[in-house]
């Protein structure tokens, strides 16, 4: 499983990535993590606020620090 | 262009325009509206086809903003594009209910923004 945070590296970021690792551990799923800094990238996606999150190329969440748990769900 | 002031805890607004660029004076009318709203700082430009085509960021950023969404024309295809994603405006705007005529001219475009602004604004 591919998961991508989509922002340019600010807390909020670090912190949905802390939760989507934190996540997949719990869920005991495969998965890598990148971090998609490029804003030329991240406009890839459409995304037009961060932090974003995609899970296998898709975007789950735009604009939020989704919790643990909200994650867990998605994967 | 998006910049990085633009996102990313900036605390910036979350508001976004959407316009139905549709294939009649009042469609085009509702593109350029986009675009003057943009201009103003009342909300960013963004792609309502993204949506339709139900491309996953444009989806999930139209979820997370104020969106003022312009329709050219009764037929709703912006509101029904928002509807099949259960995304509610905070605003809608329908070109021909601001007294614009429907129609296939598109030499008078120019001024019919003006209108269309005048009423909006």
């Amino acid at each position: 499983m591919k998961i991508q945070i989509l922002g340019t590296g600010c807390a909020k970021c670090i912190k949905l990535t802390e939760n989507a690792e934190k996540a997949a551990k719990e869920e005991g799923v495969s998965y890598e993590i990148e971090k998609v800094t490029d804003i030329n990238k991240i406009m890839e996606f459409g995304v037009m606020f961060t932090p974003g999150i995609a899970i296998d190329g898709e975007v789950k969440s735009v604009g939020k620090v989704l919790s643990v748990e909200d994650i867990k769900k998605m994967l | 262009m998006l910049e990085e002031k633009d996102i990313c805890c900036s605390g910036n607004t979350n508001s976004l325009v959407l316009g139905c660029a549709g294939g009649s004076n009042v469609g085009q009318i509702a593109n350029r509206v986009m675009i003057e709203l943009d201009k103003k700082g009342i909300g960013r430009a963004y792609c309502l086809a993204g949506i339709g085509a139900n491309l996953s960021g444009f989806v999930e950023s139209a979820k997370a903003a104020n969106v003022i969404l312009v329709d050219g024309c009764p037929v709703g295809c912006g509101k029904k594009i928002f509807e099949n994603h259960s995304i509610t405006p905070a605003r809608y705007i329908v070109i021909t209910e601001l007294g614009i005529e429907k129609n296939h001219n598109f030499d008078s475009v120019e001024a019919e923004v003006e209108v269309a602004l005048q009423k909006i604004l």
